[in-house]
């Protein structure tokens, strides 16, 4: 599905936090339309702040970041679809309804001084039925689980016919047919719609069956390349640990594996 | 305390008729304004900007200029230093607002010292007096009220993303720093018209307890926005009309009305989701 034409492009980007800190290092990362960019790393390596600086959240001290071959602005951002990192259960008195907080989506592609309209209440129904969560619609997010909320914030960000979607562990909080299923319809949307996606997840197996290229990230980049490239040694080097994919591709976190009940008695 | 004919005579009277119309007006443009406060967690703005106000109509009585008009141009300037420190992150920002209200109370109080009180009302200044406001003041209400309603009406869906989450709003390109500065320079200018009816003591509890009400209620945020002025307004005639009758301060009768109504507010939610609960489980046990 992959192209070569470009749609985000980081060059030798550093960032710091404090002014000392280096939360990363001489990043240079092509993204090219229709890629599933998988961003692995250990905690704290950076992959927030990768993706921060490409919304817009987090300026670099040094180096360039384009987006659509322009510069990160409002106009480039109207073209992508973000997923934060899960945070917190809104608040027990968030008045926001789920049907609300998807419609804010269309916010962006409306631009200023328009209402919205019934292109996009369509628009909003058709997504909430996508994720399975148009019963939810008049719930209030203050009454939603973790992963029924991160479904809306999912939705939130499709609703605007993304060109790129942005996940930041998308799936951190969610059972597990939940997660197979964001995972389901992510897949498609990359493989039909051919939205580009990026996506920054700890599970190392969704990165091996879901992405065409990988970027392992441990304040600079270590890695990148093809998922196929992507094998135990590497994965092993990379994290410092041991870590085998099987030949049916199920990754195997090596101690993990050997501990038996017999270990535990 | 007052008789019922009385009191009927009196509600005829212009002047109670005018502190009626314009603490409606009031109430309307401030409690809008404060769902979109109490959301962003910036509920001590008020407070600030009302003592802000204060700094600034001492600063006009010093310096014998329009003392409104000097304490609208104070509160502006302050208004968007609370949002810079705010969006620093140097200081939080509930210490910006503390040391701004300082600010603004400890100027008013020395200039007002400097020259011997002016001849100012200082309780008037305080505590409002919504029986005295002429047909200006209740023009300027109205101007700020249209101008309060026509800019959330214009930029409501930005207004609502950045309230939703403003991290989410700015990677999607919305200028969330603009709709700051404007919830900050518009609550400054619901403040400096406020003054008049409930003083720079209690105004911020006009901003707050409306939107806190609503929010307890409410099923959405639409229905919060529209909830709240009605809570507002309730509040703000059966406060007056309190007032009226026991013949006590109007502006510190309103907000005492508005913190009751919300306590009955909270102590229904109480009983009806535990008789709610109860009612479940017995419904399972069964």
């Amino acid at each position: 599905m992959s192209s070569e034409k470009t749609v985000a492009r980081f060059v030798d980007v550093d960032v710091t936090y404090g002014g000392d800190v280096d939360a990363l290092s001489h990043i240079t990362l092509d993204i090219y339309e229709g890629d599933f960019l998988g961003i692995i790393g250990p905690n704290g390596a950076g992959k927030t702040t990768l993706l921060n600086v490409l919304l817009g959240l987090t300026p670099p001290k040094r180096g360039s970041v384009s987006l659509f071959g322009g510069s990160v602005s409002a106009s480039g951002l109207r073209r992508v679809g973000y997923v934060p990192q899960k945070v917190a259960t809104a608040e027990a008195n968030s008045p926001f309804t789920v049907y609300e907080t998807v419609l804010m989506g269309r916010t962006p592609r409306a631009g200023p001084l328009h209402r919205l309209g019934h292109e996009d209440y369509n628009k909003a129904e058709e997504v909430l039925r996508l994720l399975g969560i148009h019963e939810l619609s008049r719930r209030k997010m203050g009454e939603l689980s973790g992963g029924q909320s991160q479904r809306v914030l999912m939705a939130k960000a499709l609703v605007g016919d993304p060109d790129l979607l942005v996940l930041d562990e998308p799936t951190s909080g969610v059972d597990s047919p939940s997660r197979v299923e964001i995972y389901r319809i992510l897949a498609e949307l990359n493989r039909v719609r051919g939205i580009t996606m990026m996506l920054s997840t700890h599970d190392i197996g969704v990165v091996k069956s879901l992405t065409n290229r990988v970027a392992f990230l441990h304040r600079s980049l270590l890695f990148q390349g093809s998922t196929s490239e992507l094998s135990d040694q590497v994965l092993s080097r990379m994290y410092d640990y041991p870590i085998e994919i099987t030949e049916d591709g199920r990754v195997c976190d090596y101690p993990l594996e050997h501990l038996t009940h017999n270990d535990h008695a | 305390m007052i008789m019922l004919s009385s009191l009927l005579s009196l509600l005829m009277e212009p002047f109670i008729q005018r502190a009626f119309l314009v603490g409606i007006i009031i109430a309307l443009a401030s409690s809008v304004l404060g769902v979109f406060i109490v959301l962003k967690k910036i509920s001590l703005i008020g407070d600030g900007l009302a003592h802000t106000a204060f700094g600034g109509l001492a600063l006009g009585y010093y310096l014998d200029v329009v003392p409104l008009w000097a304490a609208a141009v104070v509160v502006v300037v302050g208004a968007i230093g609370i949002t810079k420190s705010t969006r620093s992150k140097k200081i939080s920002g509930d210490a910006a607002v503390a040391v701004i209200l300082q600010l603004g109370l400890a100027s008013g109080v020395v200039l007002l010292s400097l020259a011997r009180g002016f001849g100012v009302n200082l309780d008037s200044l305080l505590f409002g007096s919504i029986l005295l406001v002429d047909s200006t003041q209740i023009l300027t209400a109205g101007v700020v009220l249209v101008l309060t309603l026509g800019v959330i009406l214009v930029f409501y869906k930005e207004l609502q993303y950045t309230t939703f989450d403003e991290s989410q709003a700015r990677a999607s390109g919305i200028s969330t720093s603009f709709f700051d500065y404007l919830i900050s320079v518009l609550t400054g200018i619901v403040v400096i018209a406020s003054i008049p009816i409930v003083g720079v003591l209690l105004i911020s509890a006009m901003i707050v307890i409306p939107a806190l009400m609503s929010l307890q209620v409410s099923s959405s945020f639409k229905h919060t926005l529209i909830l709240s002025p009605v809570f507002s307004t309730i509040s703000v005639i059966a406060g007056l009309l309190i007032s009226i009758i026991l013949d006590t301060a109007s502006g510190a009768t309103i907000v005492l009305t508005a913190i009751l109504g919300l306590i009955l507010i909270l102590g229904f939610k109480r009983i009806s989701s535990t008789s709610k609960q109860r009612s479940q489980s017995q419904s399972i046990q069964s």
